[in-house]
């Protein structure tokens, strides 16, 4: 796959979708501790583009992500990967699947200790065995200010870079897909900006899928749509949000 | 605290046990050790009393050597001529004379019983019922000159019946007779695998060449009798050199040489045991360090709430008492399961005890509970002062843990420990005192433990390098992993260390051993043949000395020289003294003198002396040496001449011509030598043996089977001495488990992480490994190098008493340095496993 490619795949939105749910339907627990964490929730994350995921505490938004991402396997419901459907693969095809077509953005330790933060960007180029595209290492890592730093340890850098090591991490494969779930959480302001930025600049100039689970309004208007929760089904969208428009509709969830 | 502590250990479970099976393996084995030798003391004891529950006395020869008493004391046989004045005093109502000697059954198919060391007895069959300890099950004893009793045991297993002829080789030439009755020892139908041959008294007296004399006199009293007065009354007609003894000393004497030989092999488990427990502690240790720096942050919020330093020890210090009480009952318990063990498995190598019940001594409970608890609590307080020095602050930062550094003090107090360990080491084997050089070893294990975590990290880097490259990031990873926390790493590895080092150790000693036996037997043996009593791995038996003159009669063959062994006080102490023809030196046997003529000294009937006892008693040739012999009393020798040490003639040697005036006839050749006209052949091989064949019980070897003989019986040593040994490195094997469980749940969020990247199964498994590899092949390197030490300072050290090759087996050690590598993977598997299986979510969602 060619970087014109992947632009002209996301020039257009309305294409292919990169992931997609079908009557998703998660339930936790048995008897009267039974929590229906996602129920029924059916929905397209389109290719080439930022969605946001919002919702109260609790509405399903990690659990959605997983159950995508085939972390984690729905009670009910089908998810799909382009056009693989999860449920029906084995873990290895399953652990394939995240090396070569998903990357994870998490809130905190997203990074092995022991690896420099070069080793912990290549580190699924790494494992699948293939080459490093030192080319795309390289813009990756000048976009994310992380070039100095791909000899040192996560312990000896800060939350904000970390987290720009992660979000290097999941693009270095040119996956389908980017999950991030709730990446700035553990960033200040200025910090998150720079990692909300750059994903932005990742899906309008390499056309990368992201899907970013997030509790702030600010952070939610960097997508180009945005899908609210509550309960465990999706209740709402958005498209091309302001922070205004999103605080407006979180109010009527009552998040 | 207490509840704290309690639940915290609940809520491991796994982790207490994992820890607790270290010990529960060494307390196992000691109990199983101590219950088993009470048991069979105990077996014995019995077995002895009810011997002798009919006799009140036993009249024998006073003890040879003052020095030497109990049941292994050399005596003189007795006049017979006692018999009717014994039976004459007032008091007793029964007596009889008895003789033992040398007696071997031959089976149905010619070849000789043997019985794996226990002794094959020839005694009497007395004509009163009353007073023996052989009760008939079937025929009767022995009524003349061609009967012959046989034990229960012995018919059973090789199918002879009353009225069968049995061939029996005897210190002269073999006879033939028939079996009148076969007999029971006291209640067993064979004592401790021995086999028994018995007589009437006449014809043992002429088969033992000990006509005119008995060993003892067996005597009970009438009923009613005063027994002191009796004993004193027979004591009275002893001339001097004849002793009345009670048969409750006896009895006494027998069973404590039993004993004394069960306490060896009990002292002998009881260190491997010990070993292991100290390999344990090890685990132990390791185990606590890790949880600790684990609970960080648990134990300074402690601190926080307001738990003081001493609670924070003490909950730490609880934690081990409870786990070492637990492992130490689970260990009891085993290990009575492991003595009925051992005993069905010697009763299944043929070795039959009397029935007795199993003996669990109070002290075996006592012992078992100190030692496991013991060693436990002791392990735990390093980890426990640890605990205490964490800082309330702690909690609030996020300190990784296992991550500390190398403190100075370590390495001070390590070496400090390693080098008093290296000079007891020096002076036990200087002295030499075996305890010592157990401290010496004990205390450079501690340092050497001290000390790896400094070559920790490079060491883990150089193995792991290759692990890397063929491994790809797995390896890399499992490579990074062993290098996070080198005092992690090099303790779980020090416990395979002291495996490791103690194997080496022997296996050196075991190879300079070999060697040095082999080339002393080209050194010492000039024959082309040597002819010994089979004796199944036990001590050389005597035979008949009749078979030196059917050898010597044989085609072919140019000298048959026999070689005699006995016992004599010299100087001072009681020891071997061995006898040959001096016109056989040379021919048969290569002495090669340090000072003097052999042959012409012994020839004059001048003693020989090797120079390791010459050098050690500054002895020197014209010196006259105090001897004293069992049957012709004190003289004194001249010494002749001193030779270079000779594996096959001892310390002391004289011609056989004064061996033979100053020891029994009946004493027994224990070699016999022969030269042949032309060199060894197989042809000749066979002659031999054919020609020998009237004496089942002897093997002719060349002198180059005789050579592989020895080493085979090396070999056989070592390779119980590694099964023991196998033990301790099992307990070092739970250790790296243990580690890398506490390991893998320490690392759950990471390997979650790796997972959700794109990690397969396969791949964390190969991480897992690659770290277990590395952990073992570091504390190989480690053991290989100490014991490589040890087990060279110990050979050279020995080198005055025969270890004259210096061997380092490296071949040897590639192949335990590969072992340590599988092993590792083996222990591995699990921790791997578990790994592998690790639900990835909730790795992520642990906080
Ligand atoms: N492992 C689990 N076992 C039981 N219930 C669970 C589990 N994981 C999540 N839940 C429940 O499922 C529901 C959805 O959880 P989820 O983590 O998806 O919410 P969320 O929208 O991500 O919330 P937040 O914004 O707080 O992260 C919650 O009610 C939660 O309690
Ligand atoms: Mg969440």
């Amino acid at each position: 796959m060619t970087m014109t490619d992947t632009i002209d795949g996301g020039a257009s939105p309305t294409g292919r979708p990169a992931a997609a749910a079908v009557e998703l339907v998660k339930t936790y627990g048995t008897g009267d501790a039974t929590v229906q964490a996602l129920d029924g929730v059916t929905l397209e994350f389109a290719a080439g583009r930022f969605t946001a995921v919002m919702g109260p505490s609790g509405s399903g938004k990690s659990t959605l992500m997983h159950c995508m991402a085939g972390l984690d396997t729905p009670t009910a419901g089908r998810a799909f990967i382009g056009d693989a459907e999860i449920g029906s693969l084995d873990d290895k095809a399953l652990t394939q699947l995240r090396r070569d077509k998903v990357g994870f953005i998490f809130q905190a330790f997203n990074l092995v200790p022991t690896l420099t933060a070069r080793e912990n960007i290549t580190l699924p180029v790494d494992l699948a065995g293939g080459k490093v595209d030192e080319d795309w290492l390289r813009q990756v890592t000048d976009q994310l200010r992380i070039t100095e730093r791909l000899g040192h340890r996560p312990s000896e850098m800060s939350g904000g870079q970390q987290q720009r090591v992660a979000c290097a991490r999941a693009l270095v494969t040119r996956p389908d897909l980017i999950f991030a779930d709730e990446p700035t959480g553990n960033l200040d302001s200025n910090s998150s900006t720079e990692v909300l930025e750059f994903l932005r600049r990742s899906v309008t100039e390499f056309g990368q899928s992201i899907v970013m689970v997030t509790h702030d309004a600010r952070g939610a208007a960097f997508a180009d749509r945005v899908v609210f929760l509550a309960d465990g089904r999706l209740v709402d969208e958005l498209e091309d949000p302001t922070p205004d428009a999103i605080l407006e509709k979180m109010k009527k969830l009552g998040g | 605290m207490l509840r704290l502590t309690l639940k915290g250990l609940l809520a491991h479970k796994l982790r207490v046990a994992l820890t607790a099976l270290a010990i529960v393996l060494g307390v196992t084995f000691v109990t199983g050790t101590l219950v088993l030798t009470d048991t069979l003391n105990n077996t014995f004891t019995t077995l002895f009393s009810k011997i002798y529950s009919n006799v009140d006395f036993e009249v024998r020869g006073v003890a040879a050597f003052a020095d030497q008493q109990g049941a292994g004391a050399v005596r003189q046989p007795i006049s017979d001529t006692l018999l009717p004045k014994v039976a004459a005093v007032p008091g007793v109502a029964a007596s009889e004379g008895l003789v033992g000697g040398y007696a071997q059954f031959v089976d149905k198919h010619g070849k000789a019983i043997t019985t794996g060391g226990a002794p094959t007895l020839g005694t009497t069959f007395g004509d009163k019922p009353e007073l023996s300890a052989l009760h008939p099950v079937s025929g009767h004893g022995p009524t003349g000159p061609t009967e012959v009793a046989m034990d229960e045991g012995t018919a059973k297993k090789y199918h002879f019946a009353v009225g069968d002829r049995v061939k029996v080789l005897l210190p002269g030439p073999p006879e033939t007779f028939t079996i009148s009755g076969i007999v029971r020892f006291g209640s067993a139908d064979n004592l401790g695998g021995a086999t028994l041959a018995a007589f009437t008294l006449p014809t043992a007296q002429k088969l033992f060449h000990v006509e005119g004399r008995v060993d003892t006199i067996e005597v009970a009293t009438a009923s009613g009798a005063d027994k002191a007065a009796v004993e004193r009354d027979i004591a009275k007609i002893l001339p001097k050199g004849v002793e009345v003894v009670s048969a409750q000393k006896v009895a006494d004497e027998q069973s404590s040489a039993i004993n004394d030989a069960l306490g060896f092999f009990s002292t002998a488990l009881l260190v491997f045991a010990l070993i292991s427990l100290f390999v344990g502690g090890f685990t132990i240790l390791n185990t606590f360090s890790i949880t600790v720096g684990q609970r960080t942050r648990e134990l300074a919020l402690l601190r926080i709430v307001g738990a003081s330093r001493g609670q924070v020890f003490r909950s730490v210090m609880l934690e081990a008492l409870v786990i070492g009480l637990l492992a130490s009952l689970v260990g009891l318990g085993l290990g009575v399961a492991m003595a009925v063990g051992l005993e069905a498995l010697l009763k299944a190598f043929g070795i039959s005890l009397p029935e007795g019940a199993l003996i669990f001594a109070p002290r075996t409970v006592v012992v078992g509970l100190v030692v496991g608890v013991g060693v436990t609590v002791v392990s735990a307080v390093s980890p426990a002062r640890r605990a205490v020095r964490i800082a309330p602050i702690a909690a609030l930062q996020g300190v990784q843990a296992g991550t500390e550094g190398n403190s100075l003090r370590r390495t001070v107090v390590g070496a400090g420990f390693g080098l008093l360990g290296a000079a007891a080491l020096t002076i036990g084997l200087t002295a030499p005192q075996i305890s010592l050089v157990g401290l010496g070893a004990f205390l450079i294990f501690i340092g050497v433990g001290m000390l790896s975590p400094l070559v920790a990290r490079p060491m883990s880097s150089v193995l792991g390098r290759p692990l890397a490259r063929l491994r790809g990031v797995p390896g890399r990873l499992g490579r990074q992993n062993s290098m996070r926390s080198p005092r992690r790493t090099a303790q779980t590895a020090a416990a395979l260390m002291v495996g490791l080092a103690l194997v080496s150790t022997i296996a050196v000693f075991g190879a300079s051993l070999s060697k040095s036996a082999t080339s002393s037997v080209s050194d010492a043996i000039a024959a082309d043949y040597i002819v010994m009593a089979s004796s199944q791995g036990g001590p050389p038996s005597g035979f008949s000395a009749s078979a030196t003159q059917t050898a010597a009669g044989l085609p072919g063959v140019a000298v048959a020289s026999p070689i005699y062994a006995g016992q004599a006080k010299i100087a001072k102490s009681v020891t071997f003294i061995g006898g040959i023809a001096p016109k056989d030196v040379g021919s048969t046997v290569t002495l090669r003198m340090d000072q003097g003529d052999g042959p012409a000294a012994l020839a004059a009937g001048d003693l020989l002396v090797d120079t390791t006892t010459a050098t050690r008693d500054k002895l020197h040739v014209g010196q006259r040496l105090p001897v004293t012999f069992a049957e012709t009393g004190p003289t004194t020798l001249r010494i002749g001449g001193i030779f270079k040490p000779n594996i096959i003639l001892g310390s002391y040697l004289v011609s056989r011509t004064t061996f033979i005036r100053h020891f029994a006839e009946s004493t027994l050749p224990i070699v016999l030598l022969i030269k042949t006209s032309s060199p060894a052949t197989p042809a000749m091989t066979t002659e031999l043996t054919k020609g020998l064949a009237s004496y089942p019980n002897l093997t002719v070897q060349t002198r180059a089977e005789y050579e592989k003989t020895q080493e085979a019986q090396v070999n056989q040593l070592l390779g119980l001495v590694y099964a023991l040994l196998a033990l301790a490195i099992v307990v070092a094997l739970i250790g790296i488990v243990n580690t890398l469980m506490l390991s893998v749940f320490e690392r759950t969020r990471e390997i979650g992480l790796l997972r959700a990247v794109g990690m397969s199964r396969r791949q964390v498994r190969t991480m897992i490994r690659s770290e277990a590899v590395i952990l073992s092949v570091f504390g190989a390197v480690i053991g290989i190098v100490v014991g490589t030490g040890l087990g060279i300072a110990l050979v050279t050290s020995l080198k005055e008493q025969g270890f004259t090759d210096l061997v380092v087996p490296w071949g040897n050690m590639i192949v335990f340095l590969v072992l340590a590598g599988l092993l590792g993977l083996i222990a591995a598997s699990w921790p791997a496993r578990r790994a592998a299986k690790l639900n990835i979510l909730e790795a992520i969602a642990t906080e």
